[in-house]
């Protein structure tokens, strides 16, 4: 459970987050969502203790970071896998790590083993690419075996299979009843891992809501053509499905997926010549919410 | 508390940096033998009246213009390595509290630096005086009771000057300012001094960190003297040299974010 109340976090005369609220509860996969410079590691360092707020607070299961006794055993964060010195090997940096949270040794081979880096153990860290580095700081966060993660941008520079390892850890370990909090700047991205999004644009909270709610208010939809549009349109509705003719005589139709729509055009023997859902359209709702919010907005010449 | 000087212990274990510090003093060790083996032989070519007059510089010496470099080096990285690598939030997010890591770091490496000093200038006056035999030499054939003030003396400069640098590396966050810093209050000031007008050349030499231990415990047999302190007072200005320096890293550190 990670709550942040009114928090705000300033540099000099530039306000870095402002009076945001949110909670992020244990379960779900919650992807932290906003342009780059809209404040999300600025959040994430004031909520581990790193950067003190100016004003406000950020709480972990109820209490400020630093008054965690060990605090890897409640939360692990990944926040910037280069934070690593390359001297020292996969093994040492794990050990020292655990022993400063009194984390037995042997858990280091476990979360070795997890990660897929037991076989680079011994290897100096400075050798690593982008991706086992990565690999060593989630290893990291989960020393501590904590019920709250933290994950900041993980999946920037990965390969595919790095970006869909990472994807399936996090749906684990949301399944597994964990806190998950992983920011991001790619909706697609989110999309497919988060079940709730938190969004922010210069340091303000845009939306707090569920994938399956921003989705709905943006109107996903499913795009259907069919000879009959008129009595396609009364069937759907009858199904409890809302329907717009759009000019070109296609039907979008929400509240009804491909499959219920393909079962009632079926049932009524009406022919459909396209069902496909509306592709893009979270990013279209992303970039709607946070067209105002762009720290670094490009000016169109 | 514990549970940092584990990890503290565990990170200066696992680098290079740490053995090539003292890789460097058993090196300077090495040269404390060749020097007692060159006294020995300048020694044996001395006519009877020279010999009355020849006043050698300790077996240790070598030693005492390493051990507070390495010292600086060694409590340089302590810091400045976390900062140079990004590693420092890692630390703090394994220890939040700060004064804790501080002190944590500053006592792991201040106590191997002390160690050092102590293993390393025991060893350096033992060779010496095996080397040089029943050879007369004032510097070299005092009673072993008689060195021990003076080699402690050398460690525990050795090991305040790592604490300085400890302290002054949270504040600079740079591995090569902090270790410029050290090296010039170390060495370039001192001779600095030197070219002061009497009597304030004096004066100011005498108040240098790296100078405090010969006016603490001067070496036995010899008879050369600089630094105007008595012990009593040059005792104190080494121990508010370090709480200096640590009180401001420990200000700073609680205070930036980082």
């Amino acid at each position: 459970m990670i709550e942040i109340r009114e928090l705000t976090k300033r540099y000099g005369g530039t306000v870095a987050v402002d009076g945001l609220s949110f909670e992020v509860r244990p379960g779900a996969v919650t992807g932290f969502l906003g342009p780059n410079g809209a404040g999300k590691s600025t959040t994430m360092r004031v909520l581990l203790g790193l950067d003190a707020a100016t004003s406000g607070e950020a709480l972990v299961n109820g209490r400020r970071y630093v008054e965690l006794r060990r605090p890897m055993r409640e939360v692990g964060a990944l926040l910037d896998a280069g934070a690593v010195h390359g001297g020292r090997t996969a093994f040492d940096h794990l050990r020292w790590l655990a022993r400063s949270n009194g984390i037995g040794t042997r858990r280091v081979a476990e979360v070795l083993e997890r990660v897929g880096l037991a076989g680079v153990a011994r290897k100096r860290a400075g050798g690593f690419s982008l991706g086992m580095r990565q690999r060593l700081g989630i290893a990291a966060a989960l020393l501590g075996d904590p019920g709250v993660l933290l994950f900041d941008e993980p999946v920037n520079g990965l390969d595919p299979d790095g970006v869909r390892w990472i994807r399936g850890l996090m749906r684990g370990f949301a399944a597994e009843g964990r806190t998950v909090l992983v920011s991001s700047h790619l909706m697609s991205e989110m999309e497919l891992t988060a079940d709730r999004l938190v969004v922010i644009g210069r340091g303000r909270l845009i939306a707090d809501t569920s994938v399956r709610e921003l989705a709905d208010r943006f109107g996903r939809g499913v795009v259907v053509r069919s000879p009959r549009p008129a009595e396609l349109t009364g069937v759907l509705a009858a199904a409890g499905g809302s329907v717009e003719a759009a000019a070109d005589g296609a039907l979008t139709v929400t509240g009804l997926d491909v499959a219920d729509i393909g079962e009632h055009a079926a049932a009524r023997g009406i022919p459909l010549y396209e069902v496909r859902p509306r592709g893009a359209s979270l990013e279209e709702a992303y970039m709607r919410l946070t067209g105002d919010g762009a720290e670094f907005g490009a000016v169109a010449p | 508390m514990t549970d940092a000087i584990a990890a503290e212990w565990c990170k200066l274990r696992s680098v290079r940096s740490t053995a090539y510090v003292l890789g460097t003093v058993a090196a300077f060790l090495l040269l404390c033998a060749w020097w007692s083996w060159y006294a020995g032989r300048y020694w044996d070519g001395l006519s009877a009246e020279r010999r009355e007059a020849y006043a050698s510089a300790p077996p240790e010496q070598p030693l005492a213009l390493a051990l507070p470099i390495c010292g600086a080096v060694l409590g340089a990285l302590t810091v400045t390595s976390e900062y140079a690598t990004g590693m420092i939030r890692t630390s703090l997010a394994a220890l939040p509290r700060r004064p804790r890591l501080l002190a944590a770091k500053a006592l792991v490496a201040g106590t191997v630096m002390l160690v050092a000093g102590l293993v390393s200038t025991t060893a350096a006056l033992a060779a010496g005086k095996a080397v040089v035999g029943d050879r007369p030499l004032p510097a070299f054939e005092r009673p072993f009771a008689e060195h021990v003030p003076h080699l402690l003396l050398m460690a525990v400069t050795a090991a305040a000057v790592t604490l300085i640098c400890t302290g002054l590396g949270v504040v600079l966050r740079s591995t090569a300012a902090t270790i410029t810093a050290g090296a010039g209050v170390l060495f370039v000031l001192p001779t600095l001094a030197t070219l002061l007008p009497a009597p304030w050349d004096e004066r100011i030499w005498s108040v240098m960190p790296g100078n405090l231990a010969d006016q603490i415990a001067p070496a036995p047999g010899v008879t050369v003297r600089h630094g105007v302190l008595p012990p009593a007072a040059a005792s104190l200005l080494l121990v508010a040299y370090v709480a200096a320096s640590l009180g401001a890293g420990a200000f700073v550190f609680s205070r930036r974010d980082a």
